[in-house]
């Protein structure tokens, strides 16, 4: 009989048993009980606690190759002293998903020795962005450049009651928007970026080439690349990506892109950095894949398409994508539970899927060899939040030759925890009969939705 | 001495006779009420303070400002019916007709037409540039990309789960084409610079219409108002701050004809729920884009037209469509209008209007509605000769079909109307 069955099997025996010990709450961490735990037995009149006996070890069966045992097979009933025949393990003989058991590790199709450490979206590296500049072979600057902040500082970039519009929309995403006093988080995190989302496009008419662009929902990734000795890939679904016909410009010249050679990559040694990582060692390599794929379907690792180089038609799109180029990500806190990550931790994954966007692009490019330098470095923009508190980054990548920790890096610029508002209280928070926060929105600061304006304009400005 | 005068036994009505003479010719003077008017008691045990009561109640309501109002609207919670925009009952449409006071006129109004098309344009101002060819065609390789991106360039490993398909598929596409669009015609339109977008709003209204006998109990016998609720959850809407002219002048909706059903809605089926009464547009009170301008649908994997024709039930196609307008739109532009002050009591000085788009990815119907009337509850019904208007059209393909990378049949008749629903704004 399959395992599974027989465990729930035996657990069901035991709760309709006359003789019902409450066993449930004296399992040990295997499922037995344990002996050191007592059984209580409540529902009986005589001796209400008793000591569980301890488990029997089987007999050790010695097999002595080239001995046949006889066996009470033959006999279809038990009999005292013949062994007990082994038969093959049954099989069905036609393919039923509901009862189909995977194959182990060794035994698939795409089992390889060296394993592969693979970034998701629901990684959580300890060392966050340090870790993620040493995978991805980059010189992380605080700051964004002051050429694009001041994109956003040109009147015609800035929307007509530019402020009074924003705080609009706050208020709009944490206090009009439900019959409820307040909207709950990840309720109001969306709203709040699809609402200054919508008032970044809104621009459309003074800027047309905001038309060329298409906003993608829960995008999935794949891109991979060597690092050292290790393999290393990004699968996995973000959120909302805005997918552009032209790319983006280059943020810095030639000349500090051959600077970064000089720059030596943070080291967090004894860490290794491939901790937190998930290591697998059934893939498939040389996944290049950025595409759709819409909610609901399940991430299956081995069956995408084909890969990159051997299909005609190109990675995860049939025919010509008309958005090709990734413009900006953009990324929200997740309501799952399980998977919270820390501010450093979602800098860090921000970078991480920004370095494979462009990546894949890469390699769509200029083909999948390493290059050390590429002629027209790749930008990629990225924005997350959780509701108030924004993190900017703009990520250009200039080399794919990642193996060495010497040569020519990447480059990204991080603008780290700006507040969009201080407080937006449904209530007033009152400490010792005094007003210490007022209700509504409160300390509203117009430069970080400048940034962000900046950010969505730039390359259509 | 009083026993001096012989006072004759009929005393005449004047006395002593001749003094009030000289007043003969002037007016008789107007008497000051020395006391205050004598009304019914509030507190006594009777029909009457129960009148008076309800009198009060409704001076009340309509002397405090709008959000004490909707307060005092909604705050009793008693049983009332739950209606469902989308229904699976038979020939929805003209229960909810009744139940809303709606006239339903096939077509849309001459705003939309082809023909008056030219005259329209040419009364709009020259503020913003007109839609000519080179725009419209603009436009088309806009929808024909969203419409490719979404159902040729995605793949995907295997199809939808059960009743997932317009959620997972239809649901992005229609939130893509909608942005997208909206974006687009901006420059066109200046008040959709000043939209709001919502995606998966919510939208309620609650109100009365009819009144029953109670049959059983402790209030048996005494007169109850029959109270609805509508919770409605379209896929997205764009809010604006000015209000949509109206299509047609109050006085022509006196003429339409609204179904009138006599048996009780639970008949339908329609079933009573006790819980909040929530007046609702999709934002709250203080929002400045407090009006609507256009809803947008997405028919459920249930009540779609291959599954209805499966159960041989294509008759009620547009019946559905219709009731789902309807109500949604009765919905919106209620609440609309209830933010604005109005309700049974203060019926609306000017018609509200607002517009919706139901689609299932292919078929496409387009509705206008225009609120003419709040007072739909027994005693302000009573002699109340407006009606409220719904303008629709018949469901309206807008492509064949993806072939091969390219988009096959899309309809320009169905595109230029989705256009013009949403270069719709008011002359100023």
């Amino acid at each position: 009989m399959i395992p599974e069955a027989t465990r729930y099997l035996k657990a069901t025996v035991s709760l309709f048993s006359p003789n019902i010990f409450l066993n449930a709450s004296k399992l040990s961490a295997h499922g037995a009980p344990s002996s050191l735990q007592t059984r209580r037995n409540l529902r009986v009149s005589h001796c209400l606690a008793a000591k569980v006996p301890p488990p029997k070890k089987p007999r050790e069966k010695v097999e002595i190759p080239g001995l046949e045992m006889v066996t009470y097979g033959d006999r279809m009933h038990y009999v005292p002293g013949l062994a007990k025949p082994v038969y093959p393990p049954w099989e069905m003989s036609f393919k039923d998903p509901r009862y189909y058991r995977s194959p182990p590790a060794q035994e698939m199709a795409l089992y390889k020795d060296k394993p592969c450490y693979i970034f998701n979206q629901r990684t959580s590296i300890l060392e966050g962005v340090r870790q993620a500049a040493w995978l991805t072979k980059t010189q992380v600057s605080p700051g964004l450049l002051p050429h694009l902040i001041s994109l956003a500082a040109k009147p015609e970039n800035q929307l007509p009651d530019q402020d009074e519009r924003v705080q609009n929309a706050i208020k709009h995403s944490r206090f009009w928007d439900t019959t409820e006093p307040r909207p709950r988080k990840e309720r109001y995190s969306n709203t709040l970026l699809l609402n200054l989302l919508h008032l970044c496009a809104s621009l459309q008419p003074t800027h047309p080439a905001v038309g060329r662009r298409i906003l993608a929902e829960n995008y999935s990734l794949a891109a991979t690349w060597k690092r050292g000795e290790d393999l290393f890939q990004i699968r996995g679904r973000n959120g909302l990506l805005h997918c552009s016909m032209d790319p983006l410009p280059r943020i810095c010249g030639e000349q500090e892109v051959l600077e970064t050679s000089d720059w030596v990559l943070e080291s967090f040694y004894p860490v290794s950095p491939t901790i937190d990582l998930q290591q697998v060692s059934v893939y498939k390599e040389e996944m290049n894949y950025t595409g759709e794929s819409p909610p609901g379907f399940p991430e299956m690792e081995l069956s995408w398409s084909s890969s990159n180089h051997l299909s005609p038609i190109g990675s995860g799109f049939r025919g010509e994508y008309p958005y090709p180029h990734a413009h900006t990500l953009y990324f929200l806190e997740t309501s799952d539970p399980n998977c919270k990550l820390r501010p450093e931790q979602f800098r860090a994954k921000m970078i991480m899927f920004t370095f494979g966007n462009a990546l894949a692009r890469a390699h769509k490019l200029y083909g999948t060899q390493p290059q050390s330098l590429l002629e027209c470095p790749i930008t990629v923009q990225a924005v997350g939040t959780n509701g108030r508190i924004f993190q900017f980054l703009v990520f250009q990548l200039n080399t794919t030759d990642l193996s060495g920790d010497d040569g020519i890096k990447n480059q990204a610029w991080l603008d780290e925890d700006v507040e969009l508002y201080d407080f937006a209280k449904v209530r007033p928070f009152i400490k010792r009969k005094e007003v210490k926060v007022p209700a509504g929105l409160a300390g509203y600061k117009p430069e970080t939705f400048s940034k962000f304006l900046a950010l969505y304009l730039h390359g259509a400005a | 001495m009083a026993a001096r005068i012989r006072l004759p036994l009929l005393l005449p009505r004047s006395f002593p006779p001749f003094r009030s003479l000289k007043h003969v010719h002037t007016e008789a003077a107007v008497k000051e009420p020395q006391y205050p008017p004598i009304v019914v008691s509030l507190t006594a045990k009777s029909k009457s303070a129960r009148l008076r009561l309800n009198e009060e109640r409704i001076k009340m309501i309509s002397s405090s400002p709008v959000e004490e109002k909707l307060s005092l609207i909604t705050r009793n919670q008693r049983m009332k019916f739950v209606v469902y925009p989308q229904t699976f009952s038979r020939n929805p449409d003209r229960w909810y007709q009744h139940f809303t006071k709606t006239a339903y006129i096939p077509g849309l109004p001459e705003k939309f037409n082809p023909g008056s098309e030219g005259s329209q344009s040419a009364a709009d101002q020259p503020a913003a540039p007109e839609i000519d060819g080179a725009a419209f065609n603009e436009i088309r390789d806009l929808v024909t990309r969203v419409i490719l991106h979404e159902h040729w360039h995605k793949t995907r490993k295997r199809k939808p789960f059960l009743y997932k398909h317009q959620e997972l598929v239809i649901g992005p596409f229609l939130k893509t084409l909608v942005s997208d669009l909206t974006y687009s015609l901006a420059k066109y339109n200046p008040l959709l610079r000043l939209s709001s977008l919502d995606l998966s709003p919510q939208v309620n209204f609650y109100w009365r219409r009819g009144k029953r006998i109670i049959p059983k109990g402790h209030r048996r016998g005494r007169q109850e108002p029959t109270r609805f609720q509508i919770d409605d959850h379209p896929h997205s809407q764009i809010r604006i701050p000015q209000q949509l002219p109206q299509f047609a002048p109050l006085e022509a909706s006196y003429t339409a004809e609204v179904p009138e059903i006599h048996l009780a809605p639970n008949v339908m089926p329609l079933f009573r729920r006790q819980y909040d009464n929530n007046i609702f547009t999709g934002t709250k009170l203080p929002d400045p884009a407090c009006y609507g301008h256009t809803q947008f649908h997405l028919v459920p994997d249930r009540y779609h037209r291959d599954r209805l024709a499966r159960q041989q039930h294509s008759d009620q196609v547009e019946p559905f469509l219709r009731a789902n307008a309807t109500a949604s739109l009765f919905a919106w532009t209620g609440a609309q209008a209830m933010y604005q002050g109005f309700w049974d009591y203060q019926d609306v000085t000017r018609p509200f209007v607002s517009q919706a788009v139901i689609t299932d990815g292919h078929f496409f119907s387009f509705f206008c509605y225009q609120l003419n009337t709040l007072a739909l509850s027994v005693e302000t019904d009573a002699n109340n000769p407006r009606k409220n208007l719904l303008w629709g059209t018949e469901s309206l393909r807008l492509y064949e079909g993806v072939q091969d990378g390219a988009v096959v049949g899309l309809d320009d008749g169905v595109l230029r109307l989705l256009v013009q629903f949403l270069m719709n704004r008011p002359h100023s």
